[in-house]
Order: structure tokens, then C-alpha cells, then sequence
């Protein structure tokens, strides 16, 4: 593998796609009358132009790049503040937040969000940081309910 | 006359109060959101779609608008006293703005990126006026063979210019179509690549892609970077330019307004590529070019005013044909159905409010632009020491409530997240997003133009050749396709 650039490795994952996209696309059931074009043409065009590009990928030296790194800076954090674990944190953050939407509601669950990222990210200043990020959040709120008759979940807050 | 005629209709909309404020919060809304780095006019419009998914489709575009040319002068601000361009057709800006903050003369830098995006902005909405009622009549006679074609030489025109390789652009493109054509067939009511979900019935919405896409992978993007510390601004300064000064860019703005409105108007071009063409234009022409790249005012009035007017060009296109010729202007046509608006050449008679009242108040939002950014500019330049920390989380927020709010759905709060990351991938492998999100609003019109057009030719292919302009249209876009593999294979043949 150490031969294989990251072009190569995306042509393969691209490649592997394409054939998987193609056998959904013969999956694709017929029209019972007879036309020109049916829903499954489309598809099979994409899917073995995707194919096709996917083996140009595979040879094409031009543009090849490598996902950077951890930086210098990045290596002296300890592991859960490193770049690359923020954005797994933050991930898993936005995966718990749309779990929590509905039961707790949206003010709790936007504060929680906002609030406790940028505390994870480094910003030290509690009172700065909660001021901010209730406000933005109930702003939006009132907007969203009041203005433009959106609904958003009220949770465990009843108002 | 007509279009005189048409305008001053035009104006009763666009000066509705409820309009004007929306022309206000967008101007204001743009130039924030376009003002942080990273954070362009894709994003920007991605943000603002929730808000105007409730109007109706004149005042919503009227507000898109105005955060379109906002965003586009916000990035101008970052360009300028930071050199992080907020957008990439404030590129070219930071060549001379950023030197002339240097030296002291940010406040200077920043009042010639106003005037020269005033007069560019002004320059394009006249030619809009002008050349888009013209265009409209010529598409009026186009059919589904024609349309699908146009479409054609959008997306590979897009996918040409994107400085990124060829074929990871074509991918990227490919991609998006494959996202488009998810969901229920509406021809034949067949299911495609739901998977068995039930959400998945009606495809997938294009803000959760869009935000995804831009907006949360960008987050992602600048948390991987490691960027969390606030970058040191330069210091504002006075506003003022002397006469001399005003003698020197008038011309200078004039050409590139005119040159920047025409590379707005092209399919992929905008307001990038007209940027930069204004500025190497004005440094081959001026005669102190040899200080341009030290903060020569020329090197900042010059692509800002062809990136204001290529942005009024590139509506000219997505009005009157209602193909997009831009990934940011893709997002305004997904914006326009959305809110059950089809835009094209039969726009100007069904729904003459939307398309006067966007022009008239074009005009509107270019005199707020210069009458909100000269005297807040020192105000506005304070947005850039909020802590990346609180920024981040916030625009996280509002990627949230964008999704939630338009579709009441928790399972596109996955989709946006896995969108996200997808969208990091392709910024880290050099994938540009662009074209993707193009095709995804094309793609579905593609498949039922071509359709349609084989339907009526009894399924008959050459349809698409026999048809001049379709034919020519779709030369045009193979040619901008291959034509850097040719002149790859023409210089490797003369090489050996």
C-alpha cells in the first residue's frame, strides 16, 4: 500500500461505488409500457461514467494529494485536543445532538451544542461563551417560531 | 422603453418597506457572513435559505440577491486586513489591499473596494436590465433537446474551470447527479436508490447537501487546520481618497465592470475568473504596473469591481434560461424551487414581480452596500477578532436550525452530517464541491429534458445533433471539456 497514492486508494473506493451503483441500476424494475428511455438509463449512464473516470483517476499523476497531517502544533496537544479529534468530537456531537432534538427540546439541546464545542475548542471565557451562545440560540428560536411560524421542538421546556 | 417601463414596475416592488428591509438584512447578512474567512457566498446563500423559504419568491430572491453581492464585498474586508480572502473572487484583492493595510492605508483600501464594488455592481444591473429581456426572447423557441444541451455546457464549463483536476471535477459532477436522481421517478413512479427508506422517497433536499457541503465541512475543514486562534487585524485607519486618487481609478473601474460583467454572464466563469482578468487587464494597461503586488490602488479597484459586476452577469443566465452557470448561482435557482419559482425564458411574462423587482432592487442593495459599509467599515472589521472557538460552534448552529427548520426531519440532520465529512474528503483530495452541488440541481432537469426530448423524436438520439443550437451548444461543451486534454496530448506529440 505505501506505493499506492491517495488517487489510487480513492480510485478504488470510487470504483468499488460505481460497480455497486451499477448492479442497483439493472435492479431497477421496467415500466409495464413500452418508452424510449426508462428510469434505469439514466442511472447505468452515470454509473459507468463513474467507472470510466474512476480508472482515469487511477493513473492520472496530475492534482494527486495526500489529506495533510497532523501539524508540528498539533502533535505537542495531548490526543483528545488534536485536530483530527475534533473533528470525530464534533461529529459525534452533531450525531447526539439530532438524537436529543426532539425529547429536550431545541433551546437546551443548541445551547448544550454551542456551548460545550466552544468550550471543547479552547475558549476559556464561561460568561463570554454562555452570554453569546444563549443569545444566539434564543434569537433564532424567536425567529424561527415567532417570525417565520417555524416549528421547532419545545422538549422538556414548555414554553 | 419597455425596459424602462418594466423597471419602474420593477421599483414599486423592490420599494416595498417589507422589501427594502429585506435588501437591508441581506446586504448586511452578506457582508458578515462573506467577511469570515472561509465562509463565501455559497455558504452565505446556503445559510440565508431557511429564512427565505418563508417569503414569497420576490421578496425571498430579493433577499438571496442581496446576500450574494454582500458576501462577494464581505470577502473584500478579510482579503484586505487580514489577507484570508473570505471568498476566491477576493482573491485578487488581497494582491494590493493587503500591502496597502500594511502600510497603514487599510481604511483607503477598504473605501476603493466600496466605490469600485458600487460602480461594478450598478455597471452589471444596467447590463442585466439590457441584455436579459434580449436573451429571454432568443430561449423562448429552445425545446427539451435545446435545454438539455445548455445543460450539458453548464456543468462541463464549470467542471473545465475549476482549478482543480479534470477528472476529479467530473467525478465530483457525477456524484451530484447521482445524489439528484434519488428518490421516486417522476415519470414512471419508480423507486431509485431509496434503499428502502422512507425518507428517502422524495430524494434528497439540496439545503442539506449545500450546507453540508460548504458550510459544515468548512467547519470541519478549519478545525483540522487547527486555526482557532484569531488572526492579528490590521488597523482601519481614515476612509478618505483624495481627487487625484478618484481621477486615477475611474477608468480602470469602468473597463473592469464592463469585462466582469461579461465573465458573469459565461456558463463557469464568475466572479473568480472575472477578478482576476480585471486585475492582470488593469496591470497590463496601467503604467506604474511594475508597482502592482505593493499596494498600487488600481490592483484593488480593478478586481473589485469586475467581481461585484460578474456577480449581476451571472444572473443573466440563471433568469433567463434558468440554467445556473455557478455553483452559487446553482444554490439561488434551488432557493427559486424551493419556493416554487421555475426561473427560464417564460419567467419575464409569468412572473414579471420576480424578475423586475430582483433588478430594481439591485439597485437598491448597491447604494445600502456603500451606504452601510463606508461609515461601519471600522465596525464591521471588529467581526473579525470573535473568537474562532464561538464562531465555529454558532455556525454549527445555524447549519442545524437551517435543516431542521426546512424539513422537520432528524434523519437529514445524519444526512447533513454525513455530508459534512463528505464534503471535508473532497476539500482534503482536491475534489472541488462546486461542480457536485451544480449538478445536483441539474441533474434531475437533465434526465427529464432528455427524456422528454427522446419522447418526442420517438427515441431517436440524433435529436440532440440535428437540432442547430442544441448541436452547436453541446460542441461547444465537449470542446471545454477536452480541450485541455488536447493541447496535454498536442504538446506531448510536439514535445517528442
Amino acid at each position: 500500500m505505501k506505493s499506492m497514492n491517495a488517487n489510487k486508494i480513492i480510485s478504488v473506493i470510487i470504483a468499488l461505488i460505481s460497480i455497486a451503483y451499477i448492479w442497483m441500476a439493472y435492479q431497477i424494475p421496467q415500466f409495464p409500457i413500452p418508452r424510449p428511455v426508462d428510469s434505469d438509463l439514466f442511472p447505468k449512464v452515470l454509473g459507468f461514467s463513474l467507472l470510466i473516470l474512476s480508472i482515469l483517476l487511477f493513473f492520472d499523476k496530475t492534482g494527486i494529494s495526500d489529506a495533510p497531517a497532523e501539524t508540528v502544533e498539533g502533535d505537542r496537544l495531548p490526543w483528545y485536543r488534536r485536530p483530527t479529534m475534533k473533528v470525530v468530537v464534533t461529529s459525534v456531537a452533531i450525531a447526539a445532538y439530532a438524537l436529543l432534538l426532539v425529547p429536550v427540546g431545541f433551546v437546551l439541546a443548541s445551547l448544550s451544542l454551542c456551548f460545550g464545542l466552544a468550550l471543547y475548542y479552547g475558549y476559556r471565557n464561561h460568561l463570554v461563551n454562555f452570554v453569546s451562545s444563549f443569545g444566539v440560540v434564543i434569537v433564532l428560536y424567536l425567529i424561527m417560531t415567532r417570525v417565520m411560524e417555524v416549528y421547532l421542538p419545545k422538549g422538556i421546556i414548555p414554553y | 422603453m419597455e425596459s424602462l417601463t418594466n423597471l419602474v414596475y420593477g421599483f414599486q416592488i423592490a420599494l416595498d418597506p417589507m422589501n427594502i428591509f429585506y435588501v437591508f438584512i441581506g446586504v448586511f447578512a452578506g457582508t458578515v457572513i462573506g467577511m469570515l474567512p472561509g465562509l463565501g457566498p455559497i455558504s452565505a446563500l446556503a445559510l440565508m435559505i431557511p429564512m427565505a423559504f418563508t417569503m414569497d419568491p420576490a421578496s425571498g430572491l430579493i433577499l438571496m440577491a442581496g446576500v450574494y453581492y454582500g458576501a462577494i464585498f464581505g470577502g473584500s474586508t478579510s482579503s484586505i486586513l487580514l489577507n484570508a480572502p473570505g471568498v476566491a473572487g477576493t482573491v485578487a484583492t488581497s494582491f494590493d489591499g493587503y500591502p496597502m493595510a500594511k502600510k497603514g492605508l487599510a481604511g483607503k483600501a477598504l473605501a476603493l473596494a466600496a466605490y469600485a464594488s458600487f460602480i461594478g455592481g450598478t455597471i452589471s444591473v444596467l447590463g442585466l436590465m439590457l441584455i436579459a429581456p434580449l436573451l429571454s426572447q432568443v430561449a423562448i423557441s429552445f425545446g427539451p433537446a435545446e435545454y438539455f444541451a445548455l445543460m450539458v455546457l453548464g456543468l462541463t464549463a464549470v467542471v473545465s474551470l475549476s482549478d482543480k483536476s479534470l477528472i476529479k471535477g467530473m467525478i465530483a459532477a457525477i456524484f451530484g447527479m447521482m445524489v439528484s436522481i434519488m428518490g421516486i421517478d417522476l415519470q414512471t413512479g419508480t423507486e431509485r436508490y431509496t434503499f428502502n427508506h422512507i425518507e428517502l422517497l422524495d430524494g434528497i433536499d439540496f439545503i442539506v447537501v449545500a450546507l453540508g457541503l460548504f458550510a459544515l465541512a468548512e467547519v470541519f475543514y478549519m478545525l483540522l487546520r487547527g486555526g482557532s486562534k484569531t488572526q492579528k487585524r490590521n488597523i482601519v485607519g481614515s476612509l478618505k481618497l483624495s481627487r487625484q486618487e478618484v481621477k486615477e481609478i475611474a477608468m480602470p473601474i469602468t473597463r473592469s465592470s464592463i469585462l466582469g460583467f461579461f465573465t458573469g454572464v459565461l456558463p463557469g466563469a464568475g466572479a473568480t475568473i472575472g477578478s482576476f482578468l480585471g486585475y492582470s487587464m488593469e496591470k497590463r494597461l496601467a503604467r506604474d504596473g511594475d508597482t502592482f503586488g505593493q499596494g498600487n490602488i488600481k490592483g484593488v479597484a480593478a478586481p473589485e469591481a469586475a467581481n461585484n459586476a460578474a456577480c449581476g452577469g451571472s444572473f443573466v443566465p440563471l433568469l433567463t434560461l434558468g440554467v445556473p452557470g455557478s455553483g452559487t448561482t446553482a444554490i439561488l435557482l434551488g432557493a427559486l424551487l424551493v419556493m416554487g419559482v421555475t426561473p427560464g425564458p417564460m419567467m419575464l411574462e409569468q412572473r414579471p414581480d420576480v424578475f423586475w423587482g430582483v433588478i430594481a432592487s439591485m439597485y437598491i442593495g448597491n447604494i445600502f452596500l456603500l451606504v452601510l459599509n463606508l461609515p461601519l467599515i471600522p465596525y464591521f472589521a471588529r467581526l473579525l477578532d470573535v473568537p474562532r472557538p464561538l464562531l465555529l460552534s454558532m455556525i454549527l448552529i445555524f447549519c442545524m436550525v437551517g435543516v431542521y427548520g426546512m424539513s422537520f426531519s432528524v434523519f437529514n440532520l445524519f444526512l447533513l452530517l454525513g455530508f459534512g465529512l463528505i464534503g471535508l474528503a473532497m476539500r482534503l483530495y482536491g475534489f472541488p464541491a462546486a461542480p457536485m452541488i451544480l449538478a445536483l440541481i441539474l441533474g434531475a432537469l437533465m434526465e427529464e429534458s432528455m427524456r422528454r426530448a427522446l419522447q418526442i423524436s420517438g427515441g431517436d438520439w440524433w435529436v440532440f445533433i440535428q437540432k442547430p443550437i442544441s448541436m452547436w451548444l453541446l460542441i461547444i461543451a465537449f470542446l471545454s471539456l477536452f480541450m485541455p486534454l488536447f493541447k496535454f496530448v498536442y504538446r506531448r506529440i510536439r514535445g517528442f
